[in-house]
């Protein structure tokens, strides 16, 4: 099978209409294709390095507040400035990008605006048609996190030609134990869909930035492929604090893989632990060992269990295995009435297992969460 | 349960009551024979005039019944304009002309000559049109060319895309957004020449302003301009509206700058101040436009934006603000389309709002009205054919006046392509102008399509739906936790998907579009040039607001500092803003607060 085709989907800076760019997305994953999806109101900083990152086939920019000329140009500038040539921008405006503009805009290296009144079908038709074909040779990568794109894109392209998965879940005691570089920390956060990993992990970051001027972070995010059909790779849109340059982050979709991560993980994970950056965070959605299963003696050094209060009665407690493996087990949105109640209960099911795990209460989605605090604090002094 | 549920009961009750007194009207005599009474005595008072053609028309229409069930089930159901529960209009007379009185003919067909009787106070024209554009002055002199034959001067704001967020005009990567879509105000400064010449103290002008996340600040820098123009005395008479309605960013228009309850708390800051300081201001237009416009249905429209009003009354009672203070200070903006749903909409919102506030927040008759500003949907014109724009707004109009609209926009139809071009502007004013004083439908008579069959089977399906609507997001934990949850936000982007997919598979005709397309004229595009600010222009912006910066950056850190304080505290941030307005830019100001309490974080 073809690799899916993958591009990022943004609104421009100061403009917030995305009722038009929300339809696109769900037709274009109708049909096979991979979103990274940036949100509204995002800068031509923000969308070219995501773009380079994510390595994406082009960026899809929908802009209805004006002033597209300069924006898209400035896309396409910065794009050519880091050496991403392969990289492609196309968009639309409905009908406040004129024929003229559209015109003005080729010029200046954007491949197609789709006017007012254009189908669903007809873009998604060009997308595939245009982005679908595999890239031939590609430019020399001109940075180190270009080159690290270019090597994921690899790797992911490999299982998507057929290259089959080893073993993806490790035994607990492996032979040959695996090399990370010498200060890299890998941990992994997984738990239930809406715990609120991507806000907490966004929030993580922002500390880490601040207290380490000259770190680097990477972020390996997943999201599952719908059946048969592409992906939405939604996580950067909500996050604010990781659109920085010292975080690279890179989204991956299932893939038609059970329990949350993708063929190609564990060789993309082997990768970025050894690529010179403070801590990689691997982000998966699930709670049973399938969904973390590097850890101990594996690449993942600690593992984070994000939990929602709200997972009904103390008996479904028990279906999740990731309450006995997890390092640490967090309970966000620990403002909801039902928080109280979790974490005794949680608490019971730690002190059973008897295996030294850390209970900590966070509300993720508040400014300066003292329990985010705690949190970082201890990821930031846990022996290796 | 939240006050939204009791919302809920409440309009059960009252639909009870109401066949409580129908019964009631029926078996007891008394009370029958007083209805019947009353309902005489207002029959014979209701004053008659003259059509242009002759023809006499009573000032006030109503049902033809004298049984006094049916008087009952009228006069409780829906009332008298300007009575509880204001389904029929929010004021006794709107849209009337002064009253004409009948003439008697001579017998050669001329009219007796009639002593001269003084005219009846006129109440202000309901048009207000929106408009912003490239600099302050620029946008000046677009609200003197609008108003140059209004009596009342009723303006409204537009801001440019960095204004709305926050961000000042030098801020990285927004030049060639300066002045798109908007007016760019960086400064008190600027605020200064946006509305010069205009007298902002005089009850004949009002001043809407169209932003939402920095709302406060904007507020803040509006006081200051008025201040710096007409002295500190100005303040309590100044006129108008600011949207500031978070809320509805969060759930559609996605222009929230500082966490949801950090941006509820400078909300509320700002309300207790102007409900307190400024007694003919609204500080808060509860909106439904823009979820309409991110692609609801208009249920939905009407159901979230009377929810986030009942949630935002909680809240300002729970400040402590009085509900006879806020009450009549808070207005509401739903836009109109052209699905049938709008030929009841608003009235029904309108009888909703009074029932709630009366019986679940104590309100008294002021605070009880639903003062509401309706706009034409801009979701609706089509750059296909993009004149057909003109037919679609005027059927709007019809649509939103005969729910008696307090206020109304109609859009140009070049909005398609552009902020509108001065000839197409011109033509949506007249729009409204020929509606009203042109045509004949309203000015002569109240109630004038009020009570058709098919208005009240929309009214009764509507009115359903919405507190279907209510108990579902009551099931949530109320508005905020729906908020939250993105319940409306999903909805509405459903319901926008559902609406496209509509239009692509032709079960919705969209004329000029998916049906009797034209090839050629589908095209077409507007041939006047289109409103794009000069490069020129983006940058003396620039220019001036670095001068402004430099001029005052000793006092602007001063202020800051003081601001972030307060902000830390947790007390009421308004009056530092105030001061704070006058030395520093929106960008500063916003920055600093967004230091002490975050940033929004985006929902998707």
């Amino acid at each position: 099978m073809a690799s899916s085709i993958r591009i990022l989907t943004a609104v421009p800076i100061c403009d917030g209409h995305d009722s038009a760019i929300n339809t696109i997305n769900l037709e274009f994953i109708r049909h096979g294709i991979e979103v990274i999806y940036l949100g509204y109101h995002r800068s031509v900083g923000d969308i070219v390095r995501a773009a380079t990152q994510e390595d994406v086939r082009a960026i899809g920019i929908s802009s209805y507040n004006g002033g597209h000329i300069e924006f898209f140009a400035e896309v396409v500038g910065h794009l050519r400035k880091r050496g991403a040539n392969d990289i492609k921008v196309f968009g639309g405006g409905g009908g406040t990008i004129t024929h003229e503009d559209a015109a003005a805009m080729k010029r200046k290296g954007v491949d197609n605006i789709f006017f007012a009144g254009t189908s669903l079908a007809e873009m998604t038709d060009y997308v595939r048609r245009h982005y679908g074909r595999p890239r031939v040779k590609r430019s020399r990568p001109k940075s180190p996190d270009q080159e690290l794109a270019h090597k994921l894109t690899a790797i992911e392209d490999g299982y998507a030609r057929g290259k089959r998965v080893t073993s993806n879940v490790q035994p607990v005691t492996l032979k040959k134990k695996a090399r990370n570089s010498s200060k890299t920390r890998v941990i992994g956060f997984t738990g239930p869909g809406g715990a609120g990993k991507t806000t907490l992990i966004d929030e993580l970051v922002l500390r880490f930035l601040n207290q380490n001027p000259e770190g680097r972070i990477a972020i390996l995010s997943h999201d599952p492929s719908v059946i048969g059909e592409g992906a939405l790779l939604g996580d950067r849109a909500t996050m604010i604090n990781s659109q920085n340059d010292r975080v690279f982050m890179r989204s991956m979709a299932t893939r038609g893989q059970a329990g949350g991560l993708s063929p190609a993980t564990h060789d993309c994970l082997t990768l970025l632990a050894r690529s010179g950056f403070d801590y990689v965070i691997i982000e998966t959605v699930g709670t049973g060992q399938e969904a973390m299963p590097f850890q101990k003696n594996g690449i993942v050094n600690q593992t984070v269990l994000v939990m929602n209060p709200d997972y009904g009665s103390r008996l479904q407690l028990q279906k999740i295995v990731m309450l006995d493996l997890a390092d640490i087990v967090v309970v966000n949105k620990s403002d909801l009435q039902r928080a109280r109640t979790a974490h005794t209960e949680i608490e019971q099911r730690l002190e059973q297992n008897r295996r030294n795990q850390q209970l900590i209460d966070t509300v993720a989605k508040r400014h300066r969460d003292p329990g985010v605090d705690q949190l970082f604090g201890l990821i930031s002094r846990s022996e290796l | 349960m939240s006050k939204l549920g009791q919302v809920v009961e409440s309009i059960g009750n009252y639909n009870k009551f109401v066949l409580d007194q129908v019964k009631r009207a029926r078996t007891d005599e008394k009370f029958g024979r007083e209805l019947l009474g009353r309902w005489n005595d207002t029959k014979a008072k209701i004053p008659f005039s003259r059509t242009p053609t002759g023809l006499p028309l009573p000032r006030l229409a109503l049902p033809e019944i004298d049984e006094p069930g049916e008087i009952a089930r009228y006069l409780f159901a829906e009332g008298l304009p300007g009575e509880f529960p204001f389904l029929n209009g929010a004021y006794r007379e709107m849209y009337l002309e002064p009253v004409r009185e009948i003439e008697s003919f001579e017998k050669n067909g001329e009219p007796a000559p009639r002593p001269a009787r003084p005219p009846l106070p006129q109440a202000e024209e309901p048009t207000r049109l929106f408009s912003g554009l490239m600099l302050a002055e620029d946008t000046n002199e677009r609200f003197h060319y609008l108003t140059q034959h209004q009596r009342t001067h009723r303006l409204s704001t537009a801001f440019d895309g960095p204004t709305l967020y926050g961000i000042d005009s030098d801020a990285d990567g927004v030049f060639g957004k300066i002045g798109e879509g908007g007016v760019a105000i960086d400064t008190v400064e600027d605020m200064v020449r946006l509305y010069d010449g205009f007298d902002l103290g005089s009850p004949n002008f009002s001043a809407s302003m169209t932003i939402s996340g920095p709302a406060p600040i904007i507020m803040a820098m509006y006081i200051a301009a008025a201040k710096r123009r007409f002295g500190p005395k100005v303040v309590s008479k100044l006129r108008g509206t600011i949207q500031a309605d978070i809320f509805k960013e969060v759930q559609a228009q996605n222009e929230t700058i500082f966490p949801i309850e950090a941006s509820l708390r400078f909300l509320t800051d700002m309300v207790e101040f102007t409900t307190r300081e400024m007694p003919r201001w609204y500080p808060i237009s509860i909106s439904g436009y823009h979820i309409g416009e991110a692609g609801s249905t208009p249920v939905q429209q009407a159901a979230y934006t009377l929810s986030n009003g009942f949630a935002y009354a909680e809240m300002f009672a729970a400040r402590g603000i009085p509900v006879d203070q806020f009450g009549p200070r808070l207005s509401f903006f739903l836009d109109c389309g052209l699905d049938v749903e709008y030929i009841a909409l608003s009235r029904v919102s309108r009888r909703i709002w009074a029932i709630g506030m009366r019986d679940v927040f104590e309100a008294g008759p002021r605070a009880q009205l639903f003062k509401l500003h309706t706009q034409t949907s801009g979701r609706s014109l089509i750059a296909a054919e993009f004149k057909n724009n003109l037919t679609r707004t005027a059927a709007e109009l019809m649509l939103a006046y005969m729910n008696a609209t307090n206020s109304s926009h109609s859009n140009s139809a070049d909005e398609p392509f552009t902020t509108p071009s001065e000839e197409w502007i011109r033509l949506a004013a007249h729009g409204q102008a020929i509606l009203l004083e042109e045509s004949g439908i309203f000015k002569h008579t109240m109630n004038m399509l009020s009570g058709s069959p098919g208005m009240k089977a929309v009214e009764r399906s509507v009115e359903a739906a919405i507190l279907d609507e209510f108990r579902e997001i009551e099931r949530l934990g109320g508005v905020l936790a729906a908020v939250e949850d993105r319940y409306q936000r999903s909805q509405i982007q459903n319901a926008a998907h559902r609406y496209e997919q509509q239009i692509y598979n032709g079960t919705r005709p969209i004329i000029g579009l998916n049906r009797y397309r034209d090839g050629a004229e589908a095209e077409e595009i507007p041939e006047v040039k289109l409103a794009r600010t000069p490069r020129k222009k983006q940058q003396l912006q620039v220019d001036r607001l670095a001068k402004f910066k430099k001029k005052n950056a000793e006092k602007a850190k001063r202020a800051l500092d003081k601001l972030a304080i307060v902000a830390e505290r947790g007390e009421n941030c308004f009056p530092m803003l105030l001061e704070a307005a006058e030395v520093c830019s929106l960008g500063q100001i916003s920055g600093r607060l967004q230091e002490v309490v975050g940033r929004f974080r985006p929902m998707v």
